[in-house]
């Protein structure tokens, strides 16, 4: 590697459980990373002990390859693989790639020129070439988060992405967060595009997943809503579920006392009551969840910035 | 803790300015040279030391080359550029923040108000207030979906806040620095500054200023904000009795509800009003509900005074900036 000006690339590969052949698919990327003319280094983070995988490594060390790698002692996800490896990296850009072909290599110099305009530029793989049921679960997934987040992104499940370094300086991710960093890079304040990138025909085999997974995507995106849109005004949304749930209990009580007085029928009577007090409790529950989460951010409001500055002059 | 908090809100050292305009633009590249004109204009006549904060609130026009212009042409502005928007309480907050002066005073970078009201508001804010509002008295904006939706709504703050400020939407206001530095300013709680001054015993004043009709751009608020608007008052209400002793205001929720409970439990275990049918199921039922409510808002008030406990927003410590102090000297002892 030589010194010189030109923005050095660190390339982060996590390996997590779904991985194809290391050592073919090193060479692939090599190549492309070539093509883009940048000095570039690659790391890979074992996310747990793979030890055919760190053999193949070897191997390649044992040729001559420069690269890296870091074995996590135990699985922490994709997530703190990616920060893992971001910690170990020094390049001004930094590209995280799939350890499997899901997409073209070719496509990879384009990421990193999309970084003159962007801060962040994720891959999507476009036009895709698997199954249409893949497709329509892709589209429903992303149908629904682009309804949450009010933003336009078409592929969250792609590994690909270039970025800026200050990015991950300033997003900490974690869980299964690495799966909408666009979108928390995006609320950050980055310039954030997404580039079509050709999907690998390896890629194409049917998706179908369990139960849990699909629960799990849905909860992400639960937590994605509120990390994006109600941090800083809980009380906000808490109190308007909470006063509705409340409301509705309170109009089922008086409901029920208006046919106790007029109709004449005994309120013990009556197990509808037992669910009216029960919506009553929820309500009140609901917005003193809302009111402690006010009072975090009210008495803490000075650690909390709520904007990121650019630039300031003078 | 008490000298950190001190230097906390005290200005920059050495800094010696006094008074700083706090303006926020969003999309405004017509307006932020005229803007700046007017303002200087009322600043040179000022026997003063001060300074212009510009912000720009993530404009994507050309704004923030005009505010570069100006900054290398006047040492006195300083002008701040946020990534992207984030709102007119980020851009004013972040003014606030960065602003040196002893008094701030904060305007709208529309060129809808008047920077030849700025004498006026220090002027006011000498006779010994700690906030002095704007009201625009002449609005000059469309009657139905501006000027009326606004009385409501300055209507209802006021009987809410039980802080009758006539106009809380206006932009023009001037602070002592110490005190709106202490303020936590978040989401959009601009619009509710001087409700929140008002937890410090702040003096609040309001004189009427002029205001004129939008001339380049195009205007960015609209009917929508009164639901908005509502959310944030049912919020900032139940905050406000609440942040400075959570504990009691739970602790009053949990013995409401426990009161409810205990009343049920009798209903299902003694029936002393002798009511018809078989009253015990649902009576123990609703005993058992409200019993639970009361020991959740028990924990909850325990957790938010934890909370309220580690943070740095601390209401008491408001006293020290509003309180008045005579100070005759140490009296000498002996003969």
């Amino acid at each position: 590697m030589n010194g010189g000006s030109r923005p050095t690339v660190s390339v982060i590969i996590p390996v997590t459980e779904r991985f194809d052949d290391v050592r073919e698919l090193y060479f692939r990327y090599r190549d492309a990373l070539r093509e883009s003319g940048l000095d570039f280094e690659i790391t890979y983070v074992l996310d747990g002990r793979y030890p055919d995988v760190l053999e193949a490594l070897k191997g390649l060390l044992r040729d001559g390859e420069r690269l890296r790698a870091v074995t996590l002692s135990r699985p922490f996800g994709e997530a703190t693989a990616i920060m893992v490896g971001f910690n170990h990296s020094s390049g001004d850009l930094i590209l995280t790639l799939p350890a499997y072909e899901q997409i073209e290599p070719s496509g990879i110099p384009r990421l990193l020129e999309g970084l003159r305009e962007q801060d962040l530029v994720a891959a999507r793989r476009w036009p895709r070439i698997d199954s249409r049921f893949n497709q329509f679960q892709a589209a429903g997934f992303h149908f629904l988060l682009n309804r949450i987040t009010g933003l336009h992104f078409h592929d969250m499940g792609c590994g690909a992405r270039a970025f800026k370094r200050r990015v991950l300086e300033e997003i900490t991710l974690y869980g299964d967060q690495h799966r909408f960093f666009p979108v928390l890079a995006f609320h950050q304040g980055f310039r954030v595009s997404e580039i079509d990138v050709p999907q690998s025909p390896r890629d194409a085999h049917q998706r179908l997943y369990g139960f849990g997974v699909y629960l799990r995507r849905l909860l992400d995106m639960l937590s994605v809503f509120f990390l994006t849109k109600f941090t800083k005004k809980p009380l906000r949304f808490f109190g308007l579920l909470g006063s509705g749930v409340f409301a509705l209990g309170a109009v089922l009580i008086v409901y029920l006392v208006v046919q106790r007085l007029v109709g004449d029928v005994p309120l013990s009577d009556r197990p509808l009551l037992l669910l009216a007090s029960l919506l009553v409790v929820l309500g009140i529950q609901i917005f003193a969840i809302g009111l402690v989460g006010e009072i975090i951010i009210f008495s803490h409001a000075k650690d909390i910035k709520d904007y990121t500055i650019d630039e300031i002059i003078g | 803790m008490g000298p950190e908090t001190v230097s906390e809100c005290t200005p920059v050292p050495g800094a010696g300015v006094d008074l700083s305009v706090v303006v926020p633009f969003f999309n405004e590249e017509e307006n932020v040279r005229p803007q700046h004109e007017r303002i200087a204009a009322v600043l040179d006549r000022l026997a003063l030391r001060c300074q212009m904060v510009f912000v720009d609130d993530g404009s994507g026009d050309r704004t923030w080359s005009q505010l570069r212009a100006v900054a290398a042409g006047d040492s006195r502005v300083r002008a701040i550029r946020f990534r992207r928007n984030y709102g007119q309480t980020a851009a004013m907050t972040a003014g606030i923040e960065h602003a040196d002066g002893t008094i701030l005073l904060t305007m709208d970078g529309d060129l809808q108000n008047d920077p030849e009201d700025i004498p006026r508001l220090l002027e006011k804010l000498d006779e010994g207030y700690d906030i002095v509002v704007g009201w625009r008295h002449r609005r000059q904006d469309r009657l139905l979906t501006r000027r009326i939706p606004s009385r409501v709504a300055n209507w209802l703050i006021g009987k809410v806040t039980g802080v009758p400020v006539r106009d809380n939407g206006c932009s023009l206001k001037a602070y002592r620095a110490r005190l709106i530095r202490m303020i936590p300013l978040y989401s959009e709680m601009h619009r509710f500054i001087p409700a929140m001054t008002s937890l410090a015993g702040a003096r609040i004043a309001e004189i009427r200023v002029n205001h004129f009709s939008r001339r380049y751009g195009q205007s960015k608020y609209g009917l929508s904000r009164i639901y908005r608007v509502l959310l944030d008052l049912l919020a900032i209400k139940t905050l406000l009795s609440s942040a400075a002793h959570p504990l009691l205001w739970f602790g009053t929720l949990a013995g409401a509800a426990l009161l409810i409970s205990l009343g049920a439990l009798l209903a299902a275990l003694v029936n002393p009003w002798s009511l018809p049918g078989n009253p015990v199921l649902i009576s123990m039922g609703i005993s058992l509900l409200f019993g639970s409510l009361a020991a959740f808002a028990m924990f909850s008030g325990v957790f938010s005074e934890l909370v309220y406990w580690t943070g740095d927003v601390r209401i008491e410590r408001l006293s020290e900036v509003t309180a008045e102090v005579l100070d005759g000297g140490i009296a000498e002892g002996g003969v």
